[in-house]
């Protein structure tokens, strides 16, 4: 792994942190600063947005495990969230399950159902797995839709905020502390499945499937833990929206959903930890944008034909998905390593 | 090319990443010395429901220029709208009435069922004061602080069956069959839920209960199942294009004509002749609402002069009159609070003030005309429907016409039944 120049390790302890240099803690130390102290200075909208970007970057981590690291694509994510978020509504709701319980079995029934939608993949890959996951994404879209003694049905149903014994997180700032801690701890999770025996395998069956089995690797196992993995986050990050949002609709969970977060990770950098934070990021900030451009175009140019500003949204989207794939397929986590690869040879140029 | 290309793209997206949340931190603008009256409007600009969240963003704004350039704003006092698109996203409408609420907005709007229902929960928790135009039963029973604009898809339903009962069936004997043929959201299901509580006070009976989704091609087996129960009248409460295919198909079948068929106001509109074609939708009722564009009211020429000047290719689009009749409800309310409390005691736009809004605007509603563009607007304690009238119109040589008096839509207490929101 890249140091600064004059950095060296000496034991495999100090080789294997994940903070290794004294900048790194310093700025480690400032990020924790900056995270706990955001609430005394950004307004509940900022944190909203904050609280939804956690959301995002917990639901594409799982993702990026699933695509990224295993290479197994997945279109069914937005209703592997919709699982994890139906069950803690149900469960905390109506049920009267504690949420961090609930929490856990929103995860683990996101990826069971992962699991059984995943079991393809031990037949199929590419653009086959892909279909079978579009299937994962309207059947659990559908049942929700109809089942609606437990769901609501089309009409959707209302979720308390997430409480731990009698302490509530029933405000923004509350619930900001709640998703970050947690997006941290996923985030950390992610780092070092990646470094470990479970993500080295997962990086065999990607780059070559074959390969990896005449190695000894359990193809079957490890494209089925990759998809239980990725759908468990899922299923977290759903439950978190759930909580967060405070009602529920079928309509939140979409196919365009979907494919965003697989743009998301697109952009930010497929098989890399920091990539699904720069990648939800740069949307959800992106979308932001959107939000304020197309009322001030409306008002500014009244005269613009119909149905232009309308589309401001997915061409913005699309072009900058397009830009991202050719001229940097490897998202803005390589541009990224090389920044850092510069800096740390600096006045060398090489 | 390529790097000075990546360069710039890579400068420009870090700039708004790094200046976004900024955004967050920045001084608020001391208050503008000409003493404002903020409200916040979120209308689906981008997204699913652009067509008609475009619409209606534009009458929104075009009233609300109206109101502060002739009339003075309210009490003196002009509206400073803070106006964002939703995308009908949810996500993003949580966000949004965060906002809102962050900058001190005093009451705000939505333009559809689906974004109410977003953010009803997060508002009913602050007390922060909405208004949803198109709304459904479930956005306000109970009622807490989200009022409906006009009368619900469930309201449609009561008033269809009141007028039919008066007009149509009057004189014969027995309870009338009626069929019902509902899109699968709150959209059908308010009428579905109005008629289940209803039903049997009215004196209708309740044949068959059927769903489409919205992108339904083909109801015939459907209704061939509904034709085989003999009904008086099939009810359709969905969105024009769902409509046009079951009025087509009902045609294609020989029940219409025969059988009436009411619609409810999400797809009364002049799409649903487009879509179905003239001759096959020649007299089907509709309810609505509103007025229609050229009708003789005091409201209608300056709404018309408006939509003429700032936006001629909205004109004759009946969402239109709806959002601009939803703004001068906004400013109706906000006089009234005015009046009773002081603009001081509105001005920080915080907790206390939403309930001055509330107590002091909201709930001193009587009787305010809207300029005619709509029912009567009267705040009655337990009922946040601010308007209970709708009109019957029916489609007459390819056109909205032949409207009838305002056709009250009674209260119903949905939260008393066991089933409502199940």
């Amino acid at each position: 792994m890249d140091l600064p120049c004059g950095t060296r390790n000496f034991d495999y302890a100090s080789d294997m942190a994940v903070l290794r240099t004294r900048t790194h803690w310093g700025l480690f130390f400032l990020l924790l600063v900056f995270i706990f102290t955001a609430p005394l200075y950004w307004s509940n909208y900022w944190l909203s947005i904050a609280n939804l970007i956690g959301i995002t970057v917990i639901a594409i981590t799982g993702l990026n495990i699933l695509i990224g690291y295993c290479g197994q694509l997945s279109i069914g994510h937005a209703g592997f969230m919709a699982a994890g978020a139906y069950t803690t509504a149900v469960l905390t709701g109506k049920l009267g399950i504690p949420f961090l319980a609930s929490l856990l079995c929103a995860g683990l029934t996101a990826g069971i159902i992962g699991i059984v939608f995943g079991l393809p993949s031990v037949r199929v890959k590419g653009f086959y797995l892909a279909i079978t996951t579009i299937a994962a994404q309207f059947i659990i879209i559908w049942v929700i839709n109809h089942w609606t003694s437990v769901t609501g049905g089309f009409v959707g149903m209302k979720v308390a905020p997430a409480s731990i014994a009698s302490f509530s997180f029933n405000t923004e700032p509350r619930q900001f502390y709640l998703i970050m801690a947690i997006a941290a701890l996923v985030v950390f999770f992610a780092k070092n499945l990646a470094r470990s025996r479970v993500g080295r395998a997962f990086i065999a069956v990607r780059d070559n499937d074959l390969a990896a089995e005449v190695m000894g690797i359990n193809l079957t196992y490890y494209k089925l833990l990759a998809f239980f993995i990725g759908c468990f986050l899922a299923g977290i990050a759903g439950a978190l929206f759930a909580h967060w949002s405070r009602f529920l609709n079928a309509e939140n969970f979409t196919l365009a959903d979907s494919i965003l977060y697989i743009g998301m990770v697109i952009i930010g950098g497929l098989g890399t930890t920091i990539g699904p934070i720069l990648g939800a990021v740069l949307i959800r900030l992106l979308q932001q944008g959107i939000m304020y451009i197309t009322p001030v175009l409306e008002g500014t140019f009244p005269t613009l034909p119909a149905g232009f500003t309308t589309g401001i949204g997915p061409m913005v989207f699309g072009l900058v998905i397009i830009l991202f794939l050719i001229l940097e397929p490897r998202g803005i986590a390589h541009r990224w390593t090389l920044f850092k690869a510069a800096y740390r040879l600096w006045p060398f140029s090489y | 090319m390529k790097k000075l290309l990546l360069t710039g793209i890579i400068v420009c997206l870090t700039l708004l990443v790094l200046l976004s949340p900024l955004a967050g931190c920045a001084p608020k603008p001391k208050a503008e010395p000409t003493k404002v009256l903020k409200v916040g409007m979120m209308t689906p600009t981008t997204g699913a429901a652009a067509e008609k969240g475009r619409v209606m963003g534009h009458a929104n704004l075009d009233a609300i220029q109206y109101i502060n350039s002739e009339l003075g704003g309210v009490a003196g006092h002009p509206i400073e709208v803070l106006w964002l698109d939703s995308a009908y996203d949810a996500a993003k409408v949580v966000t949004i009435v965060k906002r809102f609420m962050d900058e001190g907005c005093l009451l705000f709007t939505t333009a559809s069922s689906k974004e109410m229902s977003a953010a009803m929960e997060i508002a009913n928790e602050a007390g922060f004061p909405g208004i949803a135009c198109f709304s459904s039963p479930v956005l306000y029973r109970p009622p807490k602080h989200i009022y409906g604009q006009t009368p619900d898809y469930g309201d449609d339903a009561l008033a269809f069956a009141n007028f039919y009962l008066k007009n149509i069936w009057k004189g014969k004997s027995g309870k009338p069959k009626f069929a019902l043929h509902l899109l699968n959201n709150p959209t059908g299901y308010g009428a579905r839920d109005a008629f289940k509580a209803k039903a049997d006070e009215l004196g209708i009976e309740i044949v068959s209960i059927d769903e489409h989704t919205a992108t339904t091609t083909s109801e015939i087996e459907s209704l061939t199942r509904i034709k085989a129960k003999n009904p008086d009248v099939l009810f359709i409460s969905s969105t024009p294009a769902p409509t046009a295919v079951i009025i087509k198909n009902a045609y294609e079948l020989g029940m219409y004509p025969g059988v009436t068929i009411g619609c409810a106001h999400a797809s009364f509109t002049k799409a649903l002749i487009d879509i179905a074609g003239a001759k096959i939708v020649e007299g089907v009722y509709g309810t609505f609402p509103t007025v229609l564009w050229g009708e003789n009211v005091p409201g209608m020429a300056k709404m018309t002069e408006y939509c003429k000047k700032l936006h001629p290719e909205d004109y004759g689009n009946m969402d239109y009159i709806t959002s601009w009749a939803q703004s001068l409800i906004v400013a109706e309310i906000l006089k009234l609070a005015v009046k009773n409390a002081g603009y001081d005691a509105l001005a920080k736009g915080n907790p206390t003030s939403w309930k001055i809004v509330e107590t002091q605007g909201f709930h001193k509603l009587k009787k305010y005309d809207v300029e005619g563009l709509q029912g009567p607007v009267t705040y009655t304690p337990g009922d946040n429907r601010l308007t209970k009238y709708n009109r019957i119109y029916q489609i007459v040589n390819g056109q909205i016409a032949n409207p009838s008096e305002w056709v009250e839509a009674p209260l119903v207490e949905y939260e008393k039944y066991p089933w409502f929101g199940k």
